[in-house]
């Protein structure tokens, strides 16, 4: 014994030393592994190792041992498991006790296991696999399929002795990976989705319930569906992200992109590509100004340019322009009949108008519509105390003196028999005694006449301006009106008596040539009163003494001055923006010198007098 | 005489009322069909798979205690030391292998099964008890020892329930009542028990938990006629 113990740790030495440089090292005997496949039976595995080529060979025992077993038993059989392997039938197999097992060669003990048979089951592989298509996709790629299989027939499973779990594992027969189902209880697991032109291979293993470890694999079960007769698509490789296609139009994007911000930098592509949308514009206007509404503003504008029209003036900038300036002291100078009208103290420093000729298109010498403030203005005249009737002649709402002509019949013999005090009123009967007091009166005669003529004057109110009678230093046109009046001095009859002997009074041409006419012609008088009614000219007093002297004279100058005033409707020249020129569409008015001259001043006289 | 008038006059409609509550009580229900056994044994075999589950739970979690504790406390390399894992019902007769149980008759087999299920309930209680003053123990391990106790009492109940049932209807006899009494001092006592390991205590209980599995599918099958058991 112990000099086999030191032959065998010298052979160990030894095969230590010579061996150490070569891959095959040395080993014991070892027990591999003990299994039980179906919990009734177990068998034992062992390696030999290396050892017995070199030394003597013995035998190699395995001895077991039960828990309540005092001595070390023999396997009972070493050959039915194949080598070195040792399997215990059902007599020798307790199941729920504990075994110890050793491998030793007389008395060497080599390994040694304890262990207990519900442990270490490892059940045997599944039988019979095979498998059945389900169904296919409507395209033909794809199908399912049906794996079946039975039992190892060792477990006695049926009895209910043994519960087995098992595993399927699938692959593609070109792939090296598998793919694991979870374990069930059931011997056939569906499998979904398998591509109908591809091979693969199936196996399955087993292993109890409540244990861990599986047993060995199954064979492999081959799937080929072509075998199987089902008429399958061989379909393309599966198609991968098109990346391709994403450079593609990824690249696209960007020029786009790119194309954009370099347009939206450059003016002029962008102008070319986007054109911009006219809007209407004035050069030199605010657009803001016409929306806002203020037209002053704007027409202040407007009137810089040469092309202003007159027609983009509304009716009210017709009253701007006929503004008077009352308070101009040049026009003292001037001595213009209509400011002396239109101003009070003119009323009171000439003879006392009582009318005035307000040229602002509210009155004119025949209106009888004279605010009241003029008469009380014309109150302070002292020549005009025989015509305080007329402070009467404030009715602006009655008649016209020449509008009414009904009462002319009537009122004609009263102007003869009229007194000079007689009430003068704005009816025709005042019109009509109007008459008589010029005609008592020679001293009063000229203002009356004059309140006369200015209330004939009045009766045109109708008229039509259209002729520039004055322009005011202040830049201001006075307009007269045009041609004829329709009704008006036609009344102006009963003046036969009248004697123009006056001195400052100023009073219409054609009343003068009324009263001459009148006088001259009583059965006339619808004539006369016609001829006076068209008739607008004034006379100065000069004309009118010159003429009162003799009436024949002025009888025959009348026919001259019935003529009538031209209409000044057209304009000649523009002085940008001082003022225009207007030029006479009729024929031209015989010059009269500007004196004093019942309000309206034609063009002639104008020019006269303009410096 | 005059109750032989009766009788007579009585008698054919008496006898058809006899006839009729005869019928009725030979005949089974309608809802049956022919052969009580069958009708009877369905159930049966319904609640033995019921008990077969709940017993393969109360494995399972045993199982999992037993790695658990295992991880914590290896377990010694000499397994053979007898003396340190010594179970509970190491001294129980019980058949160690299929041929056994498949040859003891059913009542004892029967027996067997609630034998192990009464000795494993006080031990497992200790268990319990001893693990709850464990701090070291997850939550977790604790919780299945109480769940496994719990279970144990109610596989022994459901059990005890298929047994009476079984009894009454003749399958097995009424001879167990004998058996408890000669196997009780089969039991190890408790101090053993507490001198084993957590770990070794619970090995035990996962060994005895597979054995009343295999016992109950055993007693299924042979219960059933057409099962070649």
């Amino acid at each position: 014994m112990d000099l086999r113990h030191l032959l065998f740790t010298l052979a160990l030495v030894c095969a230590n030393d010579s061996l150490s440089s070569s891959d095959d090292l040395l080993r014991w005997p070892q027990i591999s592994k003990c299994r039980s496949p179906e919990l009734e039976t177990f068998s034992c595995y062992w390696t030999d190792g290396n050892l017995y080529n070199l030394t003597a060979p013995g035998t190699i025992q395995l001895l077991y041992m039960k828990r309540n077993d005092e001595d070390w038993k023999e396997c009972p059989d070493y050959i039915t498991a194949g080598e070195n392997s040792c399997y215990f039938n059902t007599s020798y197999t307790s199941i729920w006790i504990p075994y110890c097992v050793k491998l030793a060669n007389k008395d060497e003990v080599f390994d040694e296991k304890c262990f207990s048979v519900d442990e270490i089951v490892l059940p045997d592989p599944p039988v019979h696999l095979n498998w059945t298509l389900l169904n296919t996709s409507q395209t033909g790629i794809h199908g399912d399929i049906q794996v079946r299989w039975d039992p190892p027939p060792t477990a006695d499973v049926q009895k209910g002795w043994i519960t087995l779990e098992y595993e399927l594992q699938y692959k593609e027969v070109n792939e090296t990976k598998w793919k694991e189902l979870e374990p069930r209880l059931s011997t056939m697991v569906p499998l979904y989705s398998l591509k109908m032109g591809r091979d693969y291979e199936i196996r399955v293993r087993s292993r109890q319930r409540t244990s861990e470890k599986f047993g060995e694999f199954s064979e492999i079960l081959y799937v080929s569906f072509s075998q199987a007769g089902v008429e399958f698509v061989h379909c393309a490789e599966e198609i991968e992200f098109p990346w391709f296609l994403v450079v593609i139009f990824g690249a696209c994007g960007l020029a786009v992109t790119v194309i954009l911000i370099l347009l939206s930098k450059q003016p002029r592509l962008k102008m070319l590509i986007f054109p911009p949308v006219p809007v209407p514009k004035i050069k030199g206007i605010d657009p803001d100004l016409l929306k806002k509404g203020k037209l002053d503003e704007v027409n202040s504008i407007l009137a810089s340019h040469d092309s202003y029209k007159t027609q983009l003036y509304n009716d009210d900038l017709w009253v701007e322009f006929i503004e008077l300036d009352i308070d101009d002291s040049d026009e003292k100078n001037r001595v213009s009949d209509t400011d002396r009208l239109l101003s009070d103290d003119r009323l009171k420093s000439h003879s006392c108008l009582g009318a005035k000729d307000d040229d602002s298109g509210r009155a004119s010498c025949c209106e009888p519509d004279i605010p009241e403030t003029d008469f009380s203005a014309s109150d302070t005249c002292d020549a005009i105390s025989d015509i305080d009737q007329f402070k009467k002649v404030t009715d602006k709402e009655e008649d016209l003196l020449c509008l009414d002509r009904k009462d002319d019949d009537d009122s004609l013999p009263t102007l003869a028999n009229a007194d000079a005090q007689q009430p003068h009123t704005n009816t025709q009967s005042e019109r009509s005694e109007s008459w008589p007091p010029f005609a008592d009166s020679s001293g009063s005669a000229s203002p009356s006449v004059h309140t006369q003529l200015s209330n004939q004057n009045s009766l045109t109110n109708t008229d039509f301006y259209a002729q520039v009678s004055d322009i005011t230093p202040a830049g201001s046109v006075v307009l007269s009106p045009g041609q004829k009046s329709k009704v008006g001095r036609a009344q102006c009859e009963g003046c036969t008596e009248q004697s123009f002997a006056m001195d400052s009074a100023y009073f219409c041409e054609a009343d003068v040539k009324k009263c001459i006419a009148v006088t001259s012609q009583e059965e006339d008088e619808p004539r006369v009163q016609e001829q006076s009614c068209n008739e607008d000219a004034y006379f100065t007093t000069e004309s009118l003494t010159t003429t009162g002297i003799s009436l024949g004279a002025s009888m025959a100058e009348t026919p001259s001055l019935e003529m009538p005033v031209p209409d000044y409707t057209s304009i000649h020249i523009v002085h940008s923006p001082q003022g225009l020129v207007l030029n006479a569409t009729a024929l031209p008015v015989p010059e009269k010198e500007f004196n004093m001259s019942c309000g309206y001043v034609s063009t002639d006289q104008l020019n006269k007098i303009m410096p | 005489m005059a109750l032989a008038r009766a009788a007579g006059q009585a008698g054919p409609g008496a006898a058809l009322a006899l006839l009729w509550l005869l019928v009725r009580a030979a005949a089974p229900p309608a809802v049956c069909a022919p052969g009580d056994s069958g009708y009877l044994r369905l159930s049966v075999a319904d609640l033995f798979d019921r008990v077969i589950r709940h017993s393969g739970r109360i494995h399972s979690l045993s199982t999992a205690l037993c790695a658990e504790l295992e991880n914590r406390f290896p377990a010694r390399d000499n397994e053979l030391g007898k003396p340190a894992r010594r179970c509970p019902t190491a001294g129980m007769l019980t058949p160690n292998g299929k041929e056994y149980a498949q040859k003891i008759p059913r009542e004892e087999l029967t027996y067997v099964i609630l034998k192990l299920l009464h000795a494993w309930k006080e031990p497992l209680s200790h268990f319990n008890q001893h693990m709850e003053h464990h701090q070291e123990l997850p939550d977790d391990s604790l919780s299945k020892a109480k769940q496994i106790s719990k279970m144990v009492h109610e596989l022994e109940t459901g059990i005890e329930k298929v047994t009476e049932k079984m009894q009454s209807m003749g399958i097995i006899s009424n001879s167990l009542h004998g058996m408890a009494s000669s196997e009780a001092a089969g039991f190890s006592s408790t101090n053993e028990a507490n001198m084993m390991s957590d770990s070794d205590f619970i090995h035990c209980f996962k060994r005895d938990s597979n054995k009343v599995q295999c016992y109950l599918k055993i007693l299924k099958c042979r219960i059933m006629p057409e099962n070649s058991c």
